[in-house]
């Protein structure tokens, strides 16, 4: 994808504030319009009034754990793309996510250009879905 | 949709010649587009998890070798990157064939239950006791108060020796403190987010945890158990209250060929009032940078470290040291070496001031066979407060003997029945009081080193221009030869480079971390019964204390050659001494984080599906995640590359290429394969956006090829006798779609099956800016010439391909080549050659049977290919 195939927005969430700003700098310069949340209840809200196209979703957040959120804003829009950040390796776990429809996983500390990747590709099936479900609904 | 497929597939199949309606080809040409671009996304993103799986085995595989160390947070990042990928592949091959290898999952979960048993497997501890008093410890109980603690309850109710009053704070007490409030989890997520950066976050990760620690509550079960054992102390001490040493007492602390000792937080002349702070300063300490720094070069396992700490009076001491059993340089040597200073033995300890050493033979009257007294300007003594301070040592006693000679023999004494009941040599720290008596402090398993002696022709005198320092004492045998690097602030740790001589003022354990890092280490202080000295000696790092002026006369960047065995340094490299060198000690193997990924591994690496052609190429047969992963790669580029087979199209979705003039080459424009919207029956090369397809044609249409090569009689009377056993290969026979050169095409991805002359071909390419991604498969078979001359066709293609990078397998008289994860530049070049060969070896089967024209072509078609790439 070149800068402006990026422009779709992407929502940032992570209760790490130095983390969340610098990864959302990061984005924004390669060309994606990054909204960002620090709590799962804040990303909640932003996922009602203006929906991303792929969430990056921190696992380990105080409050709302980073699943209940994953589960929660699936639930209010299943064609979102949701990947999810972790430093919390646990096999189980993460299998567990990738079985509940998470994109993707990513493992802290992240490798920008992973990221973006990710995003990517998280945004073509995203896309992909959308016209499926289109075309499923004509048949 | 797929019911529109269905109607599609039924009403056009291959050139189909009946009336057509064209809004409805068109819906349905954009549904099988729509369903190729969902596939070819995850045929995409399998590939890229294939990629990721092969990087981490080979992450693994370089572990697994044992030079290097690594962390159980190695281990756990690589087992779940490569499991959440396996996964990641099995869900995307059913989006690519739908319900067609559903079996995979259920191998996936029973490899993923054994490698979760092994990761999750920790040892229970069945004791439940908080504190233990010593009267009732003893050398089986390592496993619940630690090596130090259960020798020292060794040492007292069966060797009867004397030992202070004290307890030990258990095992099960530690998992208690670490439970509470998720402090284990909280850590465990630390270290995990350091990750493959432990080294370079290891002082943010350290001091991260131990804040944790430190502000942590000690649960009350384990406060009340430490009062009620203290109060009984008291009880004895006649009501008195007692200062205490709190130790570290850590699972594997003590054991042989480790010297986890000294990077552990001892606190001494503790009052109780400030117990459990220093407590907590001991559990902390198992995360200091030297200890984590440790742990990670020798292959502990976190979770197997359980810190347990011991609790002992303190010992008011006004000598004290370490006495090893043998000499540690020499296993030969069974002298009894005694290091001794004024004060509290953690000088000796500590290794920062010189001390006196006694050696002491072990005949019967324990004859003082060498005696060197030296100044000891300082000494560690006990704070009228709490804790200690290091002082000058008074005038009169500086230079005198620590020991008197009785007092040495009856170290010596201690020193043999203790070796004797443990039956190997020890290392033991001892103190004697105000009265004489002798304690024992604490006593662990002496590493021994070989000794290892220059050659007798060895002329030093050689080397006398170049001697920079010496006078040192051997601490760790061995030569190297490096950069000097000064370290005189904690903060140059972090700058200090691999392979440096570390040099510094004082031998400190704060430099631990540095020795693994070091290819030597000279110090100005400090002695050979010392912490660093110790550490030097496992790691098999030469090191040379007590060398006076090293840090004034060793210049930063200065290359020298450290000879420990002669106590010098050398300027510049001094090969023939480099000879001594000692090999480097492998110290992973066999660690338990080792242990742990070489028994995951085996549910990882091996592959046990080597041929696709095999009857038992199947899910079932997948025992391994490697055998998935091969499975799937195999699978989905078959079902990838076959996509329009499998979905059949009519002609007119398809467009004819026109290149210069209408050629017979046809197009079917999958997604973004055309720079725009094509309306009518042509394309021309200009409108193709398909990088892949691109360069294929730059290749096929660079270099005419003037027709075949003159082929000799027999090669024509084999053609023209298999033609009329194979009709297909007539020229004038109508050809099937299959038989007939067609391009699929988006932006990064091509197909071809083509057929020249009398050869069939089938490219398939993904090529793109992700080298992960890109792949190249190339499939050559047939020829109008005997079965001889097609084989050897197809040898001579299979020897050009793997010239150029390609893996090429001949089966029968096809060729098989592959090549994958080069950047998009090296790809397109490949691309190229495939194209250069699809033209070029048309009908070269009939020149096969003649050596010489088979080497002219062969030097003139990478002759061209060269060109082509250059």
């Amino acid at each position: 994808m070149d800068k402006k195939e990026r422009a779709f927005k992407v929502l940032l969430v992570d209760d790490e504030d130095i983390f969340r700003e610098a990864t959302a700098r990061q984005l924004s310069v390669r060309g994606f319009i990054v909204l960002t949340a620090a709590s799962g209840a804040a990303a909640i809200e932003q996922v009602k009034n203006d929906p991303p196209e792929v969430v990056v979703l921190d696992q380990e957040m105080p409050g709302m754990h980073g699943s209940e959120t994953f589960i929660a804003i699936k639930k209010i829009n299943p064609l979102i793309e949701v990947i999810m950040l972790t430093g919390n390796t646990s096999v189980d776990n993460a299998i567990e996510l990738m079985q509940l429809g998470t994109f993707d996983y990513l493992m802290k500390p992240i490798n920008i250009d992973e990221l973006l990747y990710k995003i990517e590709d998280a945004y073509t099936r995203k896309k992909l879905n959308e016209k499926q479900q289109r075309e499923a609904g004509h048949a | 949709m797929l019911k529109k497929l269905a109607a599609f597939s039924k009403k056009f199949f291959f050139f189909q010649q009946e009336e057509h309606d064209p809004v409805l080809e068109a819906e349905e040409m954009e549904a099988l587009r729509l369903t190729f671009k969902s596939r070819y996304h995850s045929f995409k993103l399998l590939l890229a998890a294939n990629n990721r799986i092969l990087e981490g085995m080979a992450d693994i595989e370089r572990a697994l070798q044992g030079n290097e160390s690594f962390s159980m947070a190695f281990v756990q990042t690589h087992c779940t990157a490569i499991s959440v990928n396996v996964f990641r592949m099995i869900s995307d091959m059913e989006n690519i064939a739908p319900g067609k290898y559903a079996a995979l999952k259920e191998s996936f979960v029973a490899i993923q239950k054994r490698i979760d048993a092994l990761l999750g497997a920790k040892k229970q501890i069945a004791d439940k006791r908080l504190v233990i008093p010593l009267e009732a410890l003893h050398s089986g109980m390592t496993g619940l108060v630690g090596g130090k603690m259960a020798n020292l309850g060794d040492i007292k109710n069966k060797l009867h020796m004397n030992v202070p009053a004290g307890f030990a704070i258990t095992a099960a007490a530690h998992d208690m403190f670490m439970q509470a409030d998720g402090l284990q989890r909280e850590i465990d997520r630390l270290f995990q987010v350091a990750g493959s950066d432990e080294d370079r976050n290891l002082d943010l990760v350290s001091s991260q945890i131990r804040q944790r620690i430190m502000s942590a509550e000690v649960p009350e079960p384990i406060y009340l158990a430490v009062v009620e054992a203290y109060s009984r102390m008291r009880e004895e001490n006649n009501g008195q209250e007692i200062r205490m040493a709190v130790r570290s007492s850590a699972f594997g602390e003590d054991a042989e060929n480790s010297s986890f000792a000294g990077q552990y937080r001892s606190e001494l002349n503790v009052g109780f009032s400030q117990f459990f702070y220093y407590y907590k300063q001991v559990m902390a300490s198992k995360y200091s940078v030297q200890a984590i720094a440790y742990k990670l070069s020798r292959g502990f396992r976190d979770e197997d470290i359980a810190m347990c700490v011991g609790c002992l009076a303190m010992v008011d001491a006004i000598a004290g040291g370490v006495i090893y059993t043998c000499n540690p340089l020499d296993a030969k040597d069974d002298a009894i070496f005694i290091n001794s200073t004024w004060g509290l033995p953690k000088a000796v300890v500590d290794g920062n001031d010189l001390c006196d050493l006694f050696v002491v033979s072990r005949d019967d009257d324990l004859t003082i066979q060498r005696r060197e007294v030296r100044k000891k300007g300082y000494q560690v003594v006990c704070f009228e407060g709490e804790g200690c301070i290091r002082t000058e040592t008074d005038a009169s006693l500086a230079n005198r003997p620590s020991l008197s000679d009785d007092q040495v023999r009856e170290l010596a004494d201690h020193a043999i029945r203790i070796e004797q009941y443990y039956e190997m040599p020890q290392d033991i720290e001892w103190a004697i009081d105000i009265e004489g008596k002798i304690s024992i402090l604490q006593s662990r398993p002496l590493q021994q080193l070989e000794a290892v002696l220059p050659g007798a022709d060895l002329d030093l005198k050689r080397f006398e221009s170049s001697l920079l320092v010496e006078g040192g004492i051997n601490a760790s045998p061995g030569v190297a030869c490096g950069k000097v690097y000064k370290v005189e602030k904690k903060v140059d740790i972090l700058q200090f480079p691999e392979g440096a001589i570390l040099v510094v003022e004082q031998a400190l354990p704060t430099w631990a971390p540095l020795v693994a890092r070091a290819a030597a280490v000279v110090s100005e202080q400090g002695g050979f019964a010392g912490h660093l000295a110790n550490v030097a000696r496992e790691f098999g790092i030469p090191a040379i204390f007590g060398v006076s002026g090293a840090m004034e006369r060793m210049h930063k960047g200065d290359a020298v050659t450290v000879a420990a065995d002669l106590g010098r340094v050398y300027l510049g490299n001094i090969a023939p001494l480099l000879e001594w060198t000692r090999p480097e000690p492998k110290l992973m193997l066999g660690s338990p984080v080792y242990e742990t990924l070489k028994e995951v591994s085996r549910h990882i690496i091996p592959l046990h599906l080597l041929d696709p052609e095999s009857r038992d190429f199947t899910p079932q047969n997948c025992r391994t995640f490697h055998d998935i992963t091969r499975f799937i790669h195999e699978k989905s580029v078959m079902e990838m590359f076959s996509f329009g087979k499998d979905h059949s199209f009519s002609e007119r979705s398809s467009k004819q290429l026109h290149y210069r003039v209408p050629m017979n080459w046809w197009i079917l424009n999958l997604d973004d394969g055309f720079t725009h919207e094509i309306n009518g029956k042509y394309v021309k090369l200009e409108d193709i956006a398909s990088i892949p397809m691109l360069a294929f044609w730059e290749g096929f249409a660079a270099i005419p090829w003037d027709g075949p090569p003159a082929m000799d009689g027999k090669g024509m009377t084999s053609i023209m006798f298999r033609s009329t056993m194979n009709t297909a290969l007539v020229p004038g026979v109508k050809s099937k779609y299959a038989d007939r050169n067609y391009f699929m095409i988006s932006k990064n991805y091509c197909t071809l099956s083509s057929r020249l002359g009398y050869h069939f071909s089938t490219m398939e390419a993904m090529v793109s800016e992700r080298s992960g991604e890109n792949y190249l498969g190339f499939k050559f078979k047939g020829g109008a010439a005997d079965f001889e001359r097609c084989m050897g066709r197809v040898n001579f293609i299979k020897e050009i391909l793997e010239r150029y990078g390609f893996r090429a397998t001949v089966n029968a008289d096809n060729v098989d080549a592959r090549m994958e994860g080069h950047d998009m530049e090296y790809m397109i070049g490949r691309l190229k050659i495939l194209g250069y060969l699809t033209l070029h070896t048309r009908q070269l089967d009939m020149i096969m049977g003649n050596s010489p024209l088979v080497a002219y072509y062969m030097n003139r078609l990478t002759k061209d290919i060269d060109s082509l790439l250059a």
